[in-house]
């Protein structure tokens, strides 16, 4: 072959490496971030990628320095299973969309889809570029494939994860792929917004359930993407009890009324070191977070007493337990959860907020669901609150398995409400509020007796009634006999929102 | 068969007639309002009724008893089999019983039947037999499904209508929640929790309307419709139902003319009339009419076959795309989808915007996109009954996507057309070069009905499904 050929190709790869560009690295070095490669790398199992379209330009002048067109992707490895990734540069044109880095985005996502391949997408830049030159009709539309970059991550979804990063800012057509992802990191410097200059930063974009994980810097960002792929990937790992997992019971006050952390029953009950926390920032009165038990992955979601709502689920809560759900059904997660909740939100702010229709989400969710179901009630469960957590309790599709705690109570409604309705009068009347509260907690202390604990047992309102401490154990030994089971076809979309 | 025994049944069937309890009809009529059975009777074709449930057991002393708190039955509308239900306020509170709807249900899922369902009441029924402290979980299963889960099964499979003409709250509100149309009556509400839970939980006197009134929900998206009275709702169900039905006769084109109704740039019209004028006479019936509206979703006919309706609204916010108004297209698309609508998207929009609504802020509603956008994305994805879309002229940002679906295999539309007013090689952060290939044709307005009338024509109607392809989100 003809020499200077040879060295054409190889020296237009070399401009391309970061190696050739230390001022850009630098600069990027000092904002403390990545470059688009060094992310990759950071991502993938050691020297792991094959890329797509180094060579790509924007013009296909030889000289030309937008290197890859300001996009670096291809496929690697991620804990030795095959992922595809990509990275927008923001240190060439911006990291902008054209043409022609969208039909290499359009190749990696037809390979995603036919393989199965979970999609990581560095989404920092500045929308679609709208300086390029354009290319005269009608050859300008070259086929790009089966998917364009949106209907491409719509049809992964639920199919195989979709991650996406922002360390920077997602301009228009960047957000909207962190806003189609089903995973979504930002750092907290990171922003979103549009080509017109409405910027929002990611601490709201958490707030409102659009970022899932908000972590320091890019370095975190990556490793909790592996964490993420991770269980997604590998399906049985060496797993260990966490230290406390004997004092699960301790966490739980004696006082019935006062609140604790959920996130320490989940710390107890998963393998040491297990679990990540998805959503934390937003419907903080319900917690999801996928983990391990016993090294199978499973995801978790659980009432947090310790929450503004003290753990009742509003519109918000019910939305991400539900697509908490179907996240989880999607990948064939089998499902524990922790119950304790006053039931639904009530009042004039849950009605308006639309609570009527929102509570049927998890409900239709869990109904649809075909992978396993754990439940485990640790105090309360009032009203429709039970089924929120694990589907309708007279139906075709129940909990593989319902456990209690001693410490359960149900009913109705709140006890201490049920309580308030029946001695109404006799507590408006008290003189004290005192004298008020002990007349509704003394009547309420009697009513629990009558349905909790051994009683609920007894009724058999629960499959078990279990010491906490051997939860794990109960509940780790029906996973060995239900263990994940990967499904051949797409299940469903997992709703975005 | 002694004689006596038959006329002891009898007995026991003329006592759950209206006649036998004028008292009670009386008052009924005084909140004007309709019993039960009157209900069902103008919900029903006359003499199309079996019910179920009227005798179901004999007590110990031996005397016939029906089913409490409602009444159930499975009849026709138009001719075609459907399921009814009603509670009866009058009776137990219209509480639930454990098993009274699931063995409806299942006939439902299995045959495919449509419900309709009048859910007013208070909750599960505290004092059942079968249900320990008003806990219907404790009752165990009675059929393949019970009331509860025969919903969710439904969704997507038949069509579902709740009307809610008086307060309902708890496992009614629930029952109501799930349902893909959901029509109600001034003064009615709908609530997870009753003024009685509210004022123990929270401390707060409401009455029903104020704490969950319907006329709140018809602007927050709670209900699909809200109408004048009960026959006025029933009236919205059989019309509801009847686009279920698609084999109509070709229906009548309107008198309009089209062209002069068309928009120049930047001239505000009101996009109702031109999806009036594109459809068969009086066949359009708008479901969410003052929930998110921006964006109109309707159902309707055009050369009689059944088909939805996606249009951007250009009076309200410039037609912009926000939270609610994308839940709204999702939904939407779902239901034409698992009712094998085919879908018209009249496209005017300016893009998204992202409602901002974050503690120790002002809210404000910005151009931005969230996760609520991506929502329609998704349904367009999974839909497989065909879409026409028309541009009449904008279609920036992800808002042509979000109405039609993206331009590619799967989710594209079946025919892209636009009027000669359309917006034409704007590139914006969404888009990097003009696309040579936008539209399939440009047509004059007038000839919008003709083209998608005939296009409609030659879609082959579904093959018979055996599952449902997925249930319809009930936000």
């Amino acid at each position: 072959m003809e020499t200077h050929l040879l060295r054409q190709i190889a020296d237009a790869r070399a401009r391309g490496s970061d190696d050739a560009r230390p001022g850009v690295v630098d600069a990027v070095h000092r904002h403390g971030r990545l470059t688009a490669r060094e992310r990759l790398t950071a991502l993938f199992d050691q020297e792991s990628l094959v890329e797509y379209g180094a060579l790509a330009g924007r013009t296909t002048d030889p000289g030309d320095e937008a290197f890859a067109d300001g996009l670096i992707g291809g496929v690697g490895l991620v804990h030795g299973e095959p992922v595809v990734a990509a990275s927008y540069d923001e240190s060439v044109l911006g990291g902008t969309q054209s043409d022609r880095n969208h039909r290499k985005m359009a190749k990696l996502l037809y390979l995603a889809v036919e393989h199965r391949w979970p999609v990581v997408c560095f989404a920092n830049g500045g929308g679609a570029r709208l300086d390029d030159p354009l290319p005269p009709p009608p050859i300008a539309v070259s086929p790009r494939g089966r998917f364009e970059l949106c209907d491409g991550l719509a049809e992964l979804n639920g199919w195989a994860p979709t991650v996406a990063v922002v360390s920077g800012r997602a301009v228009d057509g960047h957000a909207a792929i962190a806003m189609l992802a089903d995973f979504t990191i930002a750092t907290a410097s990171a922003e979103f917004g549009t080509q017109d200059g409405h910027v929002r930063g990611a601490g709201d974009y958490a707030k409102t359930g659009d970022v899932d994980v908000v972590v320091d810097d890019e370095a975190q960002a990556i490793a909790t993407v592996r964490r993420y792929l991770r269980l997604y990937l590998v399906d049985h790992v060496p797993g260990e009890a966490a230290g406390d997992a004997d004092r699960i019971a301790d966490v739980i006050p004696e006082n019935r009324r006062r609140p604790y952390d959920m996130r320490r029953v989940i710390d107890a009950f998963a393998d040491a070191g297990s679990v990540l926390e998805l959503g934390a920032a937003w419907g903080r009165s319900m917690l999801t977070v996928l983990a391990r038990l016993d090294g199978r992955t499973v995801g978790i979601y659980a009432n947090q007493p310790k929450s503004p709502l003290a753990g009742a689920i509003d519109a918000a809560a019910a939305d991400k337990a539900a697509r908490f759900v179907e996240l989880c059904d999607a990948y064939d997660y089998p499902i524990v959860t922790f119950v304790d909740n006053p039931g639904y939100m009530v009042g004039p702010q849950a009605e308006r907020e639309g609570i009527a229709r929102h509570h049927a989400r998890p409900l239709a969710a869990l109904h649809h669901r075909t992978v396993p179901l754990y439940s485990v009630q640790i105090r309360k469960a009032y009203g429709l609150g039970p089924y929120a957590m694990s589907g309708w309790g007279a139906a075709r599709r129940v909990p593989e398995m319902r456990l209690a705690w001693p410490s359960v109570e149900s009913g109705g409604m709140s006890l201490e409400g049920a309580a308030y309705l029946v001695k109404r009068k006799e507590i408006l009347a008290a003189e004290t509020r005192e004298e008020a509260m002990a007349i509704r907690d003394g009547y309420a202390e009697r009513m629990r007796d009558a349905a909790s604990g051994l009683r609920a047992g007894r009724s058999y309102q629960f499959d078990d009634i279990v010491e906490p401490a051997a939860t794990r154990a109960t509940i780790a030994a029906m996973l060995h006999r239900t263990p994940r089971a990967r499904t051949s076809i797409k299940k469903h979309a997992i709703d975005p929102r | 068969m002694d004689p006596e025994d038959i006329a002891a049944l009898q007995k026991a069937r003329d006592r759950l007639k209206d006649a036998a309890r004028p008292d009670i009809v009386t008052r009924v009529h005084g909140t004007e309002k309709l019993t039960a059975r009157e209900r069902i009777e103008l919900l029903l074709d006359p003499d199309s009724c079996i019910e179920y449930g009227g005798i179901a057991a004999r007590t110990r002393d031996g005397d016939w008893v029906g089913e409490a708190g409602g009444v159930d039955f499975v009849g026709t509308v138009d001719g075609r089999p459907v399921i009814a239900s009603s509670t009866d306020y009058t009776d137990h509170g219209g509480g639930y019983g454990a098993g009274r709807l699931g063995r409806l249900f299942a006939l439902a899922v299995e045959q495919r039947w449509p419900v309709v369902m009048f859910v007013d009441g208070g909750g599960s029924r505290a004092r059942h037999p079968r249900a320990g402290m008003g806990h219907i979980e404790t009752s165990g299963p009675v059929g393949r499904f019970s009331f509860l889960d025969g919903v969710p099964e439904l969704s997507g499979w038949a069509p579902v209508v709740a009307i809610v003409s008086g307060p309902s709250f708890a496992g009614h509100a629930s029952l109501a929640g799930f349902s893909d149309f959901l029509v109600s009556t001034p003064g009615s509400s709908i609530g997870m929790g009753g003024p009685p839970m509210v004022e123990a939980a929270l401390g707060q006197r409401l009455r029903p309307n104020e704490l969950a009134g319907s006329e709140m929900h018809e602007r927050s998206g709670g209900i699909d419709l809200l109408v004048a009275d009960e026959p006025a709702a029933i009236a919205a169900a059989k019309r509801y139902l009847s686009y279920y039905d698609n084999d109509k006769p070709d229906g009548v084109a309107p008198d309009v003319d089209l062209d002069a109704l068309a928009p120049d740039a930047g001239q505000p019209y009101d996009m109702r009339k031109i999806v009036a004028a594109i459809s068969d006479a009086d066949s359009v019936f708008e479901l969410r009419p003052r929930f998110a509206p921006a964006l109109l979703t309707c159902l309707a006919r055009i050369g009689g076959r059944s088909v939805g309706v996606l249009a951007n609204q250009p009076l309200t916010d410039d037609g912009a795309i926000d939270h609610d108004a994308a839940s709204k297209i999702a939904r939407f698309v779902e239901l034409c989808n698992t009712y094998e609508y085919p879908m018209l998207a009249l496209i005017d929009t300016p893009g998204c915007v992202a409602n901002w609504d974050l503690k120790g802020q002002d809210p404000s509603v910005e151009p931005g996109l969230t996760r609520w956008h991506s929502r329609p994305l998704i349904a367009h994805q999974q839909r497989t009954v065909p879409l026409v879309s028309v541009q009449v002229r904008r279609g920036r940002g992800l808002g042509a996507a979000l109405m039609s679906g993206v331009s590619s295999t799967r989710g594209v539309p079946a025919l892209r057309l636009a009027w000669p007013g359309v917006e034409i090689g704007r590139r914006d952060g969404y888009s990097a070069v003009v696309d040579h290939n936008a539209f399939d044709d440009v047509i004059a307005p007038r000839e919008t009905r003709e083209r998608v009338s005939r296009l409609l024509g030659m879609f082959g109607r579904p093959a018979p499904r055996e599952r449902k392809k997925h249930p319809i989100d009930t936000w």
